[in-house]
């Protein structure tokens, strides 16, 4: 499973999601999207805006930080 | 179960009144969606007192950690309050999760939330160049145009969030003066950076894909002018969260609970509330914090009256 998130420093939902990853022993790659431009481009195109954070879970796309919504796509990808 | 009391809120009021509930061993129970309430996205919390400088998630942090370490009290986060209803022996809670909660009293402390715009192009342009979380998102503006909707101190705040990103910050403000704190107004003024628009009415927000400008009427000439930007910040103001209490409880004009001042008691016996859903003048985090600890020392008083 590949676990994404793109933040920024200061967002404090960033900080939770991230939280909630090292809690639930979640692996995560985590860029900053306020100083990596790149990133920030690939963010815009996978969630079609610009507001932190954008979490991808092996290409699915969630936005802001929802502790359901992040734990159900977790779990589905645990089924399959 | 029948609980003492339940307390509905997870700010600095919530966490208060739960802690204190506790210590005098009221059979208590506490629902939440979060903890921190409204100051979780500040970047930096400089007057809560006996703490020099705290961001607002390490005070929802010290908050929640405060509450789970007292003893006799339920913690229920994570889900939201939808309704009460009035029983014969007191309130039936109803939850988000469909959880159902039976209680004696209730003390509401939900706070409020984020007042919208509501003008064309606000819902379009949601994460695509409007935003409500400036200190999350102000690093994406980095080198460009934006505005900031709204004088008081969320607006003044998210302005400085801005200040090192964005190449321009305009700051509207509907009424001819800030409302801000002073200390924050004058790090704004000094900057050439920051321009602030009085007697502005904001009237669209403009854009395709993502935002590209704004439009707003001066409300002295009645002259509609334009902005060209890339970024919106609202902060105009709070709405109540008192819904899931209609036509129970009496509210004002803005929504507020009305609350007696000396005990923080509503108009209906048995529900009680504080903070900044409740009618108190001044929306502080060490208010909502002293003004529902008295209310739980009335509802203390109201319970022993009850048993006897």
């Amino acid at each position: 499973m590949a676990v994404k998130i793109y933040s920024t420093p200061t967002c404090v939902y960033c900080r939770m999601a991230k939280d909630f990853f090292t809690k639930n022993n979640v692996a995560y790659e985590d860029v900053n999207v306020a100083l990596d431009t790149k990133e920030r481009e690939e963010m815009f195109e996978k969630s079609h805006q610009m507001g932190v954070p954008v979490i991808d879970i092996d290409g699915h796309i969630i936005v802001g930080f929802n502790k359901d919504v992040i734990e159900k796509a977790l779990n589905l990808k645990h089924e399959v | 179960m029948m609980y003492d009391l339940v307390i509905i809120g997870g700010g600095p009021g919530g966490v208060a009144a739960g802690i204190y509930g506790a210590r005098k061993k009221i059979k208590s129970a506490l629902i939440t969606d979060s903890f921190g309430g409204q100051s979780l996205v500040s970047a930096d919390v400089q007057n809560w007192i006996g703490t020099k400088s705290v961001s607002g998630y390490d005070l929802a942090k010290m908050l929640e950690e405060h509450l789970r370490a007292q003893e006799g009290i339920d913690i229920f986060d994570n889900d939201l309050v939808l309704e009460v209803k009035k029983t014969d022996g007191g309130f039936t809670i109803g939850t988000q999760k469909g959880k159902s909660y039976e209680t004696k009293t209730i003390l509401v402390l939900s706070g409020s939330r984020r007042k919208k715009l509501g003008v064309p192009g606000e819902k379009e342009l949601d994460g695509k160049g409007v935003f409500y979380c400036s200190t999350c998102d102000a690093p994406i503006m980095d080198g460009k145009i934006v505005a900031v909707v709204g004088g008081g101190n969320a607006g003044l705040e998210a302005g400085i969030d801005l200040l090192p990103y964005a190449s321009k910050i305009y700051i509207l403000e509907f009424s001819d003066a800030l409302k801000g704190d002073p200390i924050t107004q004058e790090k704004l003024k000094a900057n050439p950076k920051v321009e602030i628009i009085f007697n502005a009415k904001t009237l669209e927000i403009l854009g395709r894909e993502f935002a590209s400008g704004l439009k707003y009427e001066d409300q002295k000439t009645k002259e509609v002018k334009e902005l060209k930007l890339e970024g919106v910040f609202v902060e105009i103001g709070a709405i109540p969260n008192a819904d899931f209490l209609a036509g129970l409880v009496q509210v004002n004009a803005l929504g507020e609970i009305v609350v007696d001042h000396k005990t923080q008691a509503t108009s209906l016996p048995g529900i009680w509330a504080a903070g900044d859903v409740s009618d108190v003048l001044y929306k502080q985090n060490n208010i909502s914090a002293g003004d529902a600890i008295k209310a739980v020392l009335n509802i203390e008083e109201y319970l022993r009256k009850q048993d006897r």
